[in-house]
């Protein structure tokens, strides 16, 4: 969804009118790419099909003991899902897609509910079959499967085409929220997101910064995220606050230079020759333009470092997710030798892994 | 409902005899023994039978019958205790208003008027109806002749000693020790104890019981988080309820409950004895426990690798350290990290609340130890016999004979408010024991 060094050529066939003539109230895109028509996760969905109770039984010990037959085999192949978390993934499926989930719950089997029961559902009984298998067979993420993620205390939508926002990620916001608190400057300045994804950061962003001037600026490469960020934005009832912008980092925000108070981003940072190794769930379905990050996997973080020299206004603040230790001091020896005197309180901090994972600091 | 009536009077006896000899166990002898007369115990113990007993302010205003005779003794504690208030009131009054109060001092004495402001509109109340009184004496005393005005006198009279008394009682309650975190929200741990298999499948149906109990009281139940057993049982679960009252309704359900049946494991049909452990915590926020972030380790303890892009996981579990009492408190089941983070927090305050008010408690006098629900979570306080259909709590000694109205928390209520009218007598016995 995000880098610099992807597809030129085609991006001005995208980027063009950047300010449309006939703005719509309300939304944030303006955009004449006719951008794809988001997908609505499961739960949103009405309960417009039936199945009877044992027709959903039937499925639901199928899926169960196509959850048991994984075992182990997936961690040991690429430390991908094992039983138990594709039990719990069983449940979550269950919770999203039922009316009433609770009546398949195992605490429920003792209830004598008729078999013959009709039950509302948000996706037809053989869509449920299809989706299972799709997450065991083809290891197709839970978070495509049913169509979002829990991440902080949102629900955000996800599909093919979205990078699916890590709990890792989340602690940005921490971070972001400590460096407002008790600065009035930044709390009502301009932020922005670079390569927004599924727009959790700059959602996240937007709620903390609150009701006061605040805005925020969430740009990404790809139409699929743009549309998809714009839909979690409405959803949150955001527009007014965050602008979803089409582009790659900067461009689309070449009227506001020097003048943001702040920007977070988790760019592509896996070295190239590592995104065949990873994880089928991730190797296999999500966009390589959202992970793929050249040779060192330090093209796009370099890039959003220079550009956050001339992006930021003095006392603007940053923060980077990074791959880890080695390209967070990376980056920080960067700031201290290569644009020297342009960032000050540069710190790298670690996720609950214990994984230097981000790098924070101020425009000098 | 011609038993009914007979025992209403019986019960009103038998709370006299308990106010006037402040025994709190002649009470809950006393239930024994009806139920010992062989009638049928669901009716002698249904909630509008111990709500009756519950000396809730209305039913003692209407009632002039279930009246409560305060003994002598108490009369005169609390005419001590009057101008004690009176004088303690006064003084905090002055220094709230004192223009230069300290803003500590000011704070601390304001707390403490709005925890009397109750006492004191009782005890203003008390103390004109007293005056009252003294007037209709004297006016008894001086219509000795005109005998209409004298009827009328008397009867204003018995009208004001019925109120004075009345007040009295409402005095007496706001006199009673009370515990701060009744009011709380509270945080329900069950764990499965000796028994296998079973006790974890009894862990679950205990932990369903508290769910349709909370649902009938209209308080939220947040499942925090479970750990099932093979059987698809409960080896340990963990809630949030919340609403009013929760943690003072609830705070004796803490210590091992025990069942007796048939394991769905068992073949030859033997009855088992399998236990239980209910934990009820009040809840407690950051601020309440002096939580500095600092003081917080957080951790995700998952297996290795590089995390963050590298791996596409739903498992997004907590840790949650507090290194200075190497508390911890892991929460996996949330669909998020930061909401797994906040349950674990939820819980670990609650945790160390709970450590902070025991080492209060130990400090403080004899009186909690005395009382129903030690603390000791290792006293077994119910038994649910399923063969029998009965569940009997051994610390009052009531039975319900409706085994599963009470697991489906309808009949609950027979014990937690026979409990909480245990806590008042003895809250009554030590508040004169200790003059």
């Amino acid at each position: 969804m995000k880098s610099s060094s992807f597809a030129r050529p085609s991006l001005s066939s995208i980027l063009q009118p950047v300010f449309s003539l006939r703005p719509k109230h309300g939304r944030p895109i303006i955009c004449s790419t006719i951008l794809p028509k988001p997908h609505t996760p499961i739960y949103l969905r009405p309960p417009a099909f039936q199945a009877t109770l044992s027709e959903l039984k039937k499925w639901h010990i199928w899926a169960k003991n196509q959850a048991t037959s994984v075992g182990s085999t997936f961690s040991d192949l690429d430390n991908g899902p094992d039983s138990t978390l594709l039990h719990r993934e069983l449940n979550w499926l269950v919770e999203d897609a039922l009316e009433q989930p609770a009546i398949l719950l195992p605490q429920n089997s003792r209830n004598n509910y008729d078999d013959a029961t009709p039950l509302s559902i948000r996706a037809c009984l053989d869509d449920l079959y299809k989706l299972w298998k799709q997450r065991i067979e083809e290891r197709r993420p839970f978070q495509y499967v049913v169509g979002c993620e829990h991440w902080r205390d949102l629900i955000l939508s996800v599909e093919e085409g979205v990078l699916i926002p890590r709990p890792e990620t989340e602690m940005i916001l921490d971070l972001v929220d400590n460096a407002v608190k008790g600065n009035e400057e930044l709390k009502n300045g301009l932020w922005a997101d670079l390569g927004t994804g599924s727009g959790a950061l700059a959602i996240g962003v937007a709620r903390i910064l609150g009701l006061g001037c605040g805005r925020v600026f969430a740009t990404d490469l790809s139409p699929i995220a743009v549309a998809v960020a714009s839909y979690n934005v409405e959803r949150y009832n955001l527009q007014d606050r965050i602008a979803v912008r089409l582009g790659s980092w900067f461009d689309p925000l070449k009227d506001v230079q020097g003048e943001l108070s702040g920007f977070v981003s988790n760019p592509p940072y896996i070295p190239s020759e590592d995104i065949n190794g990873l994880q089928a769930e991730v190797s296999k379905h999500e966009p390589r333009l959202a992970l793929d990050g050249g040779a060192n996997g330090m093209n796009d973080l370099i890039h959003l470092c220079n550009g956050a020299a001339s992006m930021l206004k003095p006392g603007g603040f940053f923060a980077f997710e990074t791959n880890g230790e080695k390209q967070s001091k990376f980056l920080v020896d960067y700031m201290h030798t290569k644009v020297k005197g342009s960032f000050y309180g540069v710190n790298i901090i670690s996720d609950f892994a214990g994984i230097q994972r981000f790098v924070t600091g101020y425009r000098a | 409902m011609g038993n009914g009536g007979r025992f209403r009077r019986f019960h009103g006896c038998v709370m006299i005899a308990a106010f006037q000899k402040l025994q709190s166990h002649f009470v809950m002898r006393g239930i024994n023994v009806c139920q010992l007369a062989g009638h049928n115990p669901n009716q002698v113990f249904d909630k509008n039978t111990l709500r009756r007993r519950s000396y809730s302010t209305s039913t003692f205003h209407k009632t002039a019958q279930l009246q409560p005779e305060l003994s002598v003794d108490l009369i005169n504690i609390m005419e001590q205790k009057l101008s004690v208030i009176e004088n303690r009131h006064a003084y905090l009054q002055a220094i709230v208003n004192q223009v230069d109060a300290l803003p500590e001092e000011y704070f601390t004495a304001n707390k403490e008027l709005k925890k009397l402001r109750h006492t004191i509109d009782v005890v203003t109340e008390l103390r004109k109806k007293h005056k009252e009184i003294e007037g209709l004496k004297l006016l008894i005393a001086e219509t000795q002749d005109d005998k209409d005005m004298h009827q009328m006198a008397s009867e204003e009279m018995g009208q004001a000693s019925e109120e004075e008394k009345h007040l009295r009682y409402l005095l007496l309650k706001s006199l009673l020790p009370k515990d701060d975190a009744d009011e709380r929200d509270c945080i329900l741990e069950v764990r499965a104890g000796t028994g296998g298999q079973e006790a974890s499948l009894f862990a679950m149906d205990i932990f369903k019981m508290y769910e349709k109990y909370s649902q009938k009281k209209g308080w939220k139940f947040d499942v925090l988080d479970v750990a099932e057993s093979d059987l698809k049982g409960y080896k340990e679960a963990c809630a949030a309820i919340s609403g009013a009252d929760v943690y003072g309704k609830l705070k004796f359900e803490s210590g091992i409950h025990r069942v007796q049946r048939v394991p769905v494991t068992e073949k030859a049909g033997r009855v088992h004895t399998s236990a239980v452990s209910v934990v009820i915590l009040p809840q407690a926020d950051q601020v309440d426990v002096h939580l500095r972030n600092e003081d917080l380790k957080i951790d995700t303890y998952r297996s290795g690798g590089s995390g963050g892009q590298h791996a596409n996981t739903t498992n997004s579990a907590v840790r949650v350290t507090h290194v200075p009492t190497g508390l911890t408190v892991a929460i996996q089941d949330e669909r998020s990290q930061h909401q797994n983070k906040a349950k674990a927090l939820k819980v670990l305050c609650a945790k160390l609340y709970e450590m902070e008010r025991s080492r209060a408690d130990a400090s403080r006098s004899r009186l909690r130890a005395e009382q129903i629900g030690s603390g000791d979570r290792s006293e077994r306080i119910r038994t649910y016999n399923f063969p029998q259909g009965r569940v009997t709590d051994h610390r009052v000694g009531i039975t319900s004979h409706s085994i599963d109205g009470v697991m489906q928390g309808e009949n609950l209520d027979t014990f937690v408010d026979a409990l909480l009218l245990q806590q008042e007598m003895d809250a009554i016995a030590s508040l004169t024991s200790k003059q």
